[in-house]
């Protein structure tokens, strides 16, 4: 392989770069994913006040504020030595399911979705969520934006913010529900649960229902076989809010499963040169470079991780749609990175169905939701985000101030198995030197899949994917370079 | 009465992309008006657009990359009159985007006179911070008069 080292100051530009390197014969050599990263949280952490964790760390990404706020308030429980009461937990897991709904929604409706619905070589103006509603008609729409809607309202009423949640404590939550929240979210949920089956039908009829899209899938392009990782509950079914890590091998049998407390004798984090993106491995398995197969340690996480990593889903629905997507694609695992689509949406009837199954339950309205603290210590709390595992770790001094600070985020744990798709789909995608918007896209589909968030700025008035990618030639010398700054 | 909601963007805890945040905190001493409401948003795009509905008129405040510009220079803008914002947030639509799927979906809440008041950051050190720099800093009361002149000229 050549080496190809990438002025470092093309890290700061605050978007995506891709760098493909082709050889004499116009094929791809390599390609290179780089994505900004923030830094120095750990310095600016130092000395804040623990219980304040929870609503700094909700800004450190505009994507997952609730991931983050959770993470950081169950870290908070463990390290003020306290367990939320029965009724908090259920709180933060309702809210923790609204979140689910709205952002699940997002990604397939409008930023993996157009791939499918409008068509990978369909024009890069009509890939968008107005070009599915060209497609998919006006009032699904209006359905997608209701949804969504919903979605934020139930995180809204239960985190007393929208966006930014100010509910978790350690030790449980500033704030219950009522009678009439209750009867509110139970008619959302309700709603959100026949949107989740329409979504996974029309999933159905526009892409598995096309044979050529359903080759796409399958095609070589897209496929990586690493290990997968996910939270379970006791009997390894998909849990978003808690459980034990658990991560399966290649044939889909239990490689390890551990609680997140032991997490730094599981994984460890490598450093490559030209990326400021640090790629976690199994420590067991070793760092082997970025390969897949049994022998590199690299994982993937996200909802396509999830899904491989447990043994089913914990309510009825999704439970039918995960076994389904599992004989459609061949068994488990799923290797397809683009499968992370179908995944998300069996991942969105899920959350809709345990969210029903909360609201409806009888402690749901009790006052019991906090109970008193410990003295201050260490404390480590994983959730599953969205789009993967996210720990966050925390020791604090005797006055209850953070002393330091560790967070791995959830595209990180991603960090080896994007790039290496990324990679693997420029390779399949590209011969003789024949680049072309459309081709591009399909580069760009193995990286949507994942739904990344990259560490980032939170005012996207300007949106979408900023990404660059420049091409190489055999002489390593910069030939073409494609622009995209949000859309 | 026309409802107006002016909105600081950014991320209060990223240096200087928080520096609309920092102007609509002090907007808050300088304008006291019936139908005027000041508040900041950590979000962008279809979240933003949210905190815009049921208002006439949204002025948003933000932090933006302006080519041949000085640091700290600000500017008022339309919607979609810029394209370098420092944004690497791939999990989202644009607020151009979001307000287009709004109007074809026959929403009539969202406001018809969308302002953006920039104040050019250059390149977004990447760096966890709630401090600015002292250019940006310096922008402030300047984005402030800025702000205070769109409403008064225009009710």
């Amino acid at each position: 392989m050549k080496t190809i080292t990438i002025d470092p100051i093309t890290r700061l530009e605050g978007h995506g770069k891709i760098s493909i390197f082709l050889n004499k014969d116009g094929n791809v050599d390599n390609a290179y994913l780089q994505i900004p990263e923030l830094r120095g949280f750990e310095r600016f952490a130092q000395g804040r006040r623990a219980e304040d964790m929870p609503q700094i760390t909700s800004r450190i990404c505009g994507v997952c504020p609730v991931a983050h706020h959770f993470a950081a308030t169950k870290a908070l429980d463990d390290a003020f030595n306290v367990k939320p009461t029965s009724t908090a937990k259920k709180l933060r897991e309702l809210m923790y399911c609204g979140y689910y709904i709205y952002d699940h929604i997002l990604h397939f409706y409008y930023l993996g979705g157009p791939d499918f619905i409008v068509g990978p070589d369909a024009p890069a103006a009509k890939r968008n969520v107005l070009g599915v509603i060209e497609k998919a008609g006006v009032e699904v729409g209006k359905e997608v934006i209701k949804h969504r809607a919903y979605g934020q309202k139930i995180t809204g009423i239960l985190g007393g913010k929208a966006t930014h949640p100010v509910c978790g404590l350690p030790g449980g939550v500033s704030k219950g529900l009522n009678k009439d929240e209750v009867k509110d979210i139970e008619k959302m949920v309700k709603s959100c649960i026949d949107f989740a089956k329409f979504s996974l039908k029309l999933f159905d009829d526009i892409v598995l229902k096309n044979k050529d899209y359903v080759s796409l899938i399958k095609s070589g392009a897209y496929q990586l076989k690493t290990y997968n990782m996910g939270l379970v509950d006791d009997k390894n079914k998909v849990n978003f809010y808690d459980g034990k890590i658990r991560v399966t091998n290649q044939e889909g049998k239990e490689h390890i499963k551990f609680d997140v407390k032991d997490y730094y004798n599981k994984i460890s984090e490598h450093v490559e040169e030209w990326s400021y993106m640090k790629f976690p491995y199994l420590k067991d398995i070793g760092w082997k470079g970025l390969i897949d197969g049994k022998n590199s340690g690299i994982y993937r996480v996200g909802p396509l991780g999830r899904l491989n990593s447990a043994e089913g889903m914990a309510t009825p629905l999704a439970d039918k749609e995960y076994k389904r997507m599992f004989e459609t694609l061949g068994g488990r695992p799923v290797n397809s990175t683009l499968a992370f689509h179908w995944a998300r949406l069996i991942e969105l009837l899920y959350a809709t169905e345990r969210a029903y199954e909360l609201i409806n339950d009888k402690e749901i309205t009790s006052d019991k939701i906090r109970n008193p603290v410990g003295e201050p210590g260490e404390g480590i709390g994983v959730v599953e985000a969205a789009r993967g595992t996210l720990i966050h770790h925390y020791k604090l001094d005797k006055k209850g101030l953070i002393a330091k600070a560790n967070l791995i985020v959830a595209t990180t744990n991603n960090a080896g198995a994007i790039t290496m798709s990324v990679r693997d789909a420029a390779k399949g995608v590209i011969s003789k030197g024949k680049v072309d918007d459309g081709i591009l896209n399909k580069v760009e589909m193995a990286f949507r899949a994942y739904d990344p968030c990259f560490a980032c700025a939170t005012h996207t008035l300007s949106g979408g994917m900023p990404l660059q990618v420049d091409i190489y030639d055999n002489r390593k010398n910069l030939c073409k370079t494609y622009k995209r700054v949000g859309e | 009465m026309k409802k107006t909601i002016i909105l600081g963007v950014g991320n209060p805890i990223l240096g200087d992309d928080g520096v609309g945040v920092h102007v609509a905190e002090e907007l808050k001493k300088h304008i006291r008006k019936p139908g005027v409401t000041i508040d900041s948003a950590f979000t962008g795009g279809m979240n933003l657009l949210d905190l815009m509905v049921d208002h006439d008129r949204a002025i948003l405040i933000d932090a933006v990359k302006l080519k041949n510009k000085k640091l700290g220079d600000v500017g008022l803008f339309g919607l979609g009159e810029l394209s370098a914002f420092h944004t690497c947030n791939p999990h989202d639509v644009s607020l151009p985007q979001a307000v287009d799927l709004a109007k074809k979906l026959g929403n009539n809440r969202i406001p018809h006179d969308i302002k953006i008041v920039g104040i050019n950051i250059g390149e977004l050190n990447c760096e966890f911070g709630e401090e600015l720099s002292s250019e940006i800093e310096k922008a402030i009361p300047k984005a402030v008069e800025l702000v205070k002149k769109e409403i008064e000229s225009n009710g």
